[in-house]
């Protein structure tokens, strides 16, 4: 029973902010949609609650492996895009580890899990941020590339963030993709 | 103290160890874990077994947890059990659906494990 009354004052607390914001449209808001800060509050609400890390934004290039491994999770609806998370791939056993509490010497189908996970995590975090965008986009299953010399290309984005964050020794890049707005 | 017998559905079997781990973190030290990875292995478990508190992510490949929400009720599983969806989806459609579909409680991701104590707590000892 307290279950669905929570259920509820979250249902009502959504449909407030709903009311609040309903005449902007998201073609209209894209400095709201596009804003870098919702990243990087996206980015360390993730890391400090599902890995007990905090992590800062960095001006500097990431840290360069030769092999990485990249997650994506495509955005659908309102807007169309991606959300790309990409590391090294030390980075990526590091992030995994503290996700599981395990230890790993490989990128084996837990670490590809794990980094799909943040990625989707990281992905419907951002676009919580805007009511529209939580309410009228969904999220496609994490797709993880593991590999070298691989690039990432959208042509003529709509717009797009790219940001590098470090934590503790590892550092990692999260891109943003928007390639339509509605 | 009673042993909670617990479905966690997740594609993601990092969540689902994560899920554990939150539960046991909120308190539910007796806690035996059925996992299952897509809504319909997690209709197939409840064909064989008895539980007391049902976890899905509602994003998942083949069938995803509103279609399995559904399905618990229309094929009359799990009576009375409560049913928390664990999601990336935060919107108020998502919720709406969760909560028409017959969900008790609803989780966004991120979460922590006070977060967890707090919405499957309750329903546990209500159950």
């Amino acid at each position: 029973m307290l279950g669905m009354k929570s259920a509820v004052r979250a249902l009502q607390e959504v449909e407030n902010e709903r009311e609040s914001t309903m005449a902007v449209s998201l073609r209209e808001s894209v400095q709201l949609v596009s804003d870098p800060r919702n990243l990087d509050a996206s980015v360390e609400e993730v890391f400090r609650l599902m890995l007990g890390l905090n992590c800062r934004r960095d001006s500097g290039p990431a840290d360069c492996e030769p092999e990485s491994v990249t997650a994506v999770v495509g955005f659908g609806g309102l807007l169309s895009g991606a959300c790309v998370f990409r590391s090294g791939t030390n980075a990526a056993l590091k992030i995994a580890g503290h996700m599981t509490g395990m230890v790993f010497e490989e990128v084996d189908d837990t670490v590809k899990d794990g980094i799909g996970e943040i990625c989707n995590m990281l992905a419907g975090a951002w676009k919580g941020k805007v009511p529209q965008l939580a309410a009228n986009c969904g999220l496609s299953v994490p797709a993880v590339i593991t590999g070298r010399d691989y690039q990432l290309h959208v042509q003529a984005p709509e717009f797009q963030l790219h940001h590098i964050y470090r934590s503790e020794d590892t550092s990692f890049e999260v891109t943003i993709v928007c390639d339509g707005l509605q | 103290m009673r042993e909670i017998r617990t479905l966690i559905v997740d594609d993601s079997s990092v969540m689902r160890k994560i899920v554990e781990r939150s539960l046991r973190q909120a308190g539910l030290d007796l806690l035996v874990v059925h996992e299952a990875a897509s809504g319909t292995e997690g209709l197939d478990l409840l064909k064989a077994k008895e539980v007391d508190l049902i976890l899905s992510d509602i994003n998942m490949p083949s069938m995803d947890g509103l279609e399995f929400l559904r399905q618990i009720r229309d094929q009359k599983l799990a009576p009375g059990v409560p049913v928390v969806m664990i999601t990336t989806e935060s919107s108020e459609e998502h919720v709406k659906q969760a909560i028409q579909a017959g969900a008790q409680g609803y989780i966004r991701k991120p979460f922590t494990a006070e977060q967890v104590k707090e919405r499957v707590l309750p329903l546990v000892h209500a159950a």
